[in-house]
């Protein structure tokens, strides 16, 4: 596989129709590497120029996540319809012995063709594998059913989304569509994931857990590009806690406890620091926060009440796409509790304008 | 799993198991191997990945005259050389402030009244939950005292002033010696603890690939309708070690031996996952009722006779493994020259069920094997003697399931495949899944797992007093004949670095069968 080591990005191009002869090729002229796939990992993206850092993305996510790798870049604007395609393979040592390598297969599809994307995705395709499917940017009319109904998992970034609303009204339709079978899977949820267990964390905690009917206030601040993530940490808070919403105005929501007091959430954008670098929930002399610095890979943790305090640290999420790819890659399961939250999330995204 | 009441609403949902429940962790023989090498460590690495509770308090209670300074750096510089996941010093110090030693002697009654008083204490600081696990990780010989002054110091009840607060024990390894000193230290534990606030700790039941038996079994429809006598020939248990008496075990394990070290708890375990039937539920009761069935129902070999012709015992003589010289098991550090200590058991072990009436389940376990690696093999009975069974040579070989505890986690299948070319010819291939290269996270240390199972109230991989009543009831027969009669039941000797002695080949041989190489 030396051939294939030395290509850094996309690897060796080659004609679309000779893929499979050409990847075979490869194989038989290696005998020490071993071609592993658990899944069919799909990335689209409708930004020509991201086809190479995919790659290198890639690359990183084979080291745990052996598979066949499909990176597809449509370039829409193109005046003429063309294909572009390469073939590489990713090696990682295993255990210090064994070469695990995970094929990959990168198009460049210029201009407009019916059908194309979609009859791309499943030419390439190991059968029976599952087909996790990561897409990038804004869901465009190329998300379609013909095509979401095959795929096992999807993946996105709503923080990519100029319009989230129109993104998750289109996400919903593909979930229903599905009958709910595809599982979904928002990088925005998933960089709350150690929050969420801090906060749970928290509240193991006896005087937390005495405070809790009094909750009077929670404060989120978080960088306005990650105002989806924000608002879903939000929307668990709510969901979890069993709260309603009363009313909302601009960055603050007034909510009803479940004992019928009032808590008033206020929603603070920050320029630069973490994407979400601080929770506070308060309630008579008690207050819980968790921070997070800019870079910092660990989450602050505290309680203040009364004469009792703690203070510890925990994981933070990754900042990177990869990194969060790889967390949810790591998890699977069916995200049961993202689903369970869009109801209150969807409420705070539309009442938030 | 059984579900503990708790009122945190951020806890749902997040993980889906019980949940664990702050508390303060006492550990017994906090200065030792135990504690230093894995008990800490699995503490760090849950609270790496956030799951350890928040105020979790850690007091290591012995008898040497440390500080906690003293005990946090020692802690500090093994966890930075064993943990799976690194040593982060921003989370190892969150932890480490929130550990404290407490000098004690065991039999010391006022060091466990000012234990009491420290953990009243913490409670306070904490909060007003008393919750406390204690974990005796002591020598075992401490046991009793350890139990009867937690109970002299009101210790293992729960506390009266504390609504929904527990008291829970963990017990290591070994329990007991015999059936009898197993039923003593059951009768110790239970005049102490309550059955289920009594978690006996067997290490194998947390690893990863054993909880992983259960899923093979019941969530998938292809292996239950052929886990039976109709379909498997036989099954075989080898827990293979390469080391031998290094770092001064010697000691422990010349007064215990395979039998009791190994045998009792983790394969008898491991065996009883692989032939239970399936449970009604999966409560720790519903499981454990179902295991303990299958230790029930093992033939007793009670009789010189029965157990020469089932149980092979042997001991290594110098030899040398991956090309070092070895010494034999006699001139190990610390075991006496005259041993007649088993560094090697094999048995062939019948359970009398419907399910698995004439079925063998072959189990081994030694010392300076030729290489590491506990392993279940299930070998299914060979297709019928036409087609290709009926040609010259017959098939290859038989399907096997090989089910990897460690290391190098995972499943494969042996089948028949048919060579290219123009002639049949067959050939065994292997279908294999590794966890390490399938799951793009490591598997967490078996005392992890267990650790956050006895904070959660759920005891499924815990041993429960009537399993290891049970398996001492099937050891002990084995032992009384050897000890009975050591002129017909010799030791057999095998070279250090070969798969054990010519006899233990010969228990199968004379049913047509070989152990597996692994």
């Amino acid at each position: 596989m030396t051939q294939l080591n030395s290509s850094a990005y996309l690897g060796i191009p080659v004609e679309v129709g000779a893929i499979d002869g050409e990847l075979k090729k490869l194989w038989e002229a290696d005998e020490a590497s071993t071609n592993a796939s658990l899944m069919n990992f799909l990335v689209y993206t409708e930004d020509p120029s991201r086809l190479q850092k995919n790659s290198q993305t890639i690359q990183e996510l084979t080291r745990e996540n052996a598979c066949r790798a499909v990176l597809i870049a449509m370039n829409r604007h193109a005046a003429d319809v063309k294909v572009e395609s390469w073939i590489t393979a990713h090696c990682h040592l295993a255990h210090g012995k064994k070469s695990i390598c995970s094929e990959q297969v990168s198009f460049l599809l210029h201009g407009r063709s019916l059908g194309r994307l979609r009859n791309t995705v499943f030419a390439h395709l190991n059968s029976d594998l599952p087909l996790v499917f990561w897409w990038q940017g804004e869901f465009s009319e190329l998300f379609e059913e013909r095509l979401y109904r095959l795929l096992d998992r999807l993946i996105f970034d709503s923080s990519d989304w100029a319009d989230p609303k129109a993104g998750f009204r289109r996400l919903l339709m593909a979930r229903s569509d599905t009958k709910g079978r595809m599982v979904t899977q928002d990088l925005s949820w998933t960089r709350s994931y150690f929050y969420r267990l801090a906060v749970a964390r928290l509240f193991d905690d006896p005087m937390a857990d005495k405070a809790f009917p009094e909750i009077e206030g929670v404060r989120v601040m978080a960088q306005s590009k990650h105002r989806i993530a924000a608002l879903l940490l939000l929307a668990w808070i709510i969901t979890r806690s069993g709260w309603s919403i009363q009313s909302q105005e601009s960055d603050r929501v007034i909510l009803e406890s479940r004992e019928g007091g009032e808590v008033i959430v206020e929603l603070i954008w920050i320029d630069g620091g973490a994407p979400i670098s601080g929770l506070e929930i308060s309630a008579p002399n008690f207050k819980a926060r968790v921070s997070r610095e800019a870079g910092n890979p660990h989450l602050c943790q505290s309680i203040c009440a009364e004469n009792h305090s703690i203070d510890f640290s925990g994981p933070a999420d990754f900042d990177d796409s990869a990194g969060l790819v790889a967390s949810q890659l790591s998890r699977g399961g069916k995200n049961s509790l993202f689903l369970n939250v869009l109801p209150q999330f969807v409420k705070l995204l539309e009442g938030g304008d | 799993m059984g579900k503990t009441v708790v009122n945190n609403p951020f806890r749902e949902d997040l993980v889906s198991r019980n949940l664990a429940e702050a508390c303060s962790v006492v550990i017994f023989g906090a200065t030792g191997d135990l504690t230093h090498r894995k008990l800490i460590p699995a503490l760090y690495n849950l609270a790496i990945d956030g799951e350890l509770p928040a105020g979790v308090k850690i007091l290591g209670f012995a008898r040497r005259d440390w500080s906690d300074k003293f005990f946090c750096e020692g802690l500090k510089k093994l966890n930075r050389q064993v943990s799976r996941t690194g040593h982060d010093e921003e989370i190892w110090k969150s932890l480490a402030a929130n550990i404290e030693y407490h000098k004690s002697e065991f039999q010391d009654k006022d060091g466990y009244k000012r234990l009491s008083d420290r953990l009243d204490e913490i409670d306070r600081e904490r909060g007003g939950k008393g919750n406390r696990l204690f974990y005796i990780a002591s020598a075992p010989e401490y046991f009793d005292d350890i139990l009867l002054n937690l109970k002299a110091a009101g210790l293992s009840q729960q506390r009266l002033d504390c609504d929904g607060c527990w008291s829970r024990v963990i017990v290591e390894k070994p329990f007991g010696t015999t059936l009898e000193t197993a039923q003593h230290l059951n009768e110790v534990v239970n005049g102490t603890f309550e059955e289920k606030d009594t978690y006996r700790i067997d290490h194998y039941l947390g690893k990863e690939t054993a909880q992983n038996i259960m899923v093979l079994r019941f969530a998938n429809a292809i292996f239950e309708p052929m886990w039976n006598k109709e379909y498997i020939d036989h099954i075989q248990i080898t827990c293979a070690e390469h080391l031998g008496m290094e770092g001064g075990r010697g000691g422990y394990y010349d007064e215990a031996g395979a039998l009791r070290d190994m045998v009792q708890n983790h394969l008898l375990q491991l065996l009883s996952l692989v032939a239970m039937e399936p449970p009604t539920d999966l409560t720790a009761d519903g499981v454990r009722d179902e295991k303990v069935k299958v230790i029930r129902s093992l033939r007793q070999w009670d009789t010189p006779e029965l157990v020469a012709e089932n149980v092979v015992r042997g001991q290594y003589i110098a030899g040398n493994i991956n090309g070092k010289e070895v010494p034999g098991y006699r001139d190990e550090d610390r075991v006496k020259p005259d041993s007649e200590t088993e560094a090697y058991v094999a048995l062939r072990c019948m359970v009398d069920t419907w399910r698995w009436s004439g079925v063998p389940f072959y189990v081994r376990v030694g010392k300076r094997l030729p290489k590491k690696g506990t392993e279940i093999s299930v070998h299914f009975k060979e297709t019928p003697s036409v087609l290709f069974n009926a040609m010259p040579g017959g098939v290859p070989t038989g399907n096997v399931l090989v089910i990897r505890i460690q290391p190098d986690e995972g499943i494969s299948l042996m089948m028949n495949s048919k060579l290219p070319g123009t002639t049949l010819r067959m050939e065994p291939v292997k279908m294999d899944f590794h966890y390490a290269s399938s799951f793009g996270k490591s598997s967490p240390e078996a005392y992890e797992r267990l650790l956050l199972d006895a904070m959660a109230g759920d005891a499924t991989l815990f041993a429960r007093r009537d399993e290891v009543e049970e398996a001492w009831r099937f050891i002990d027969k084995i032992h009384k004949a050897w000890a009975n009669s050591s002129e017909e039941l010799p030791i057999s000797k095998f070279a250090a670095g070969s798969w054990g002695p010519r006899e233990a080949d010969e228990l199968l041989a004379k049913d047509g069968r070989n152990w597996r190489r692994l």
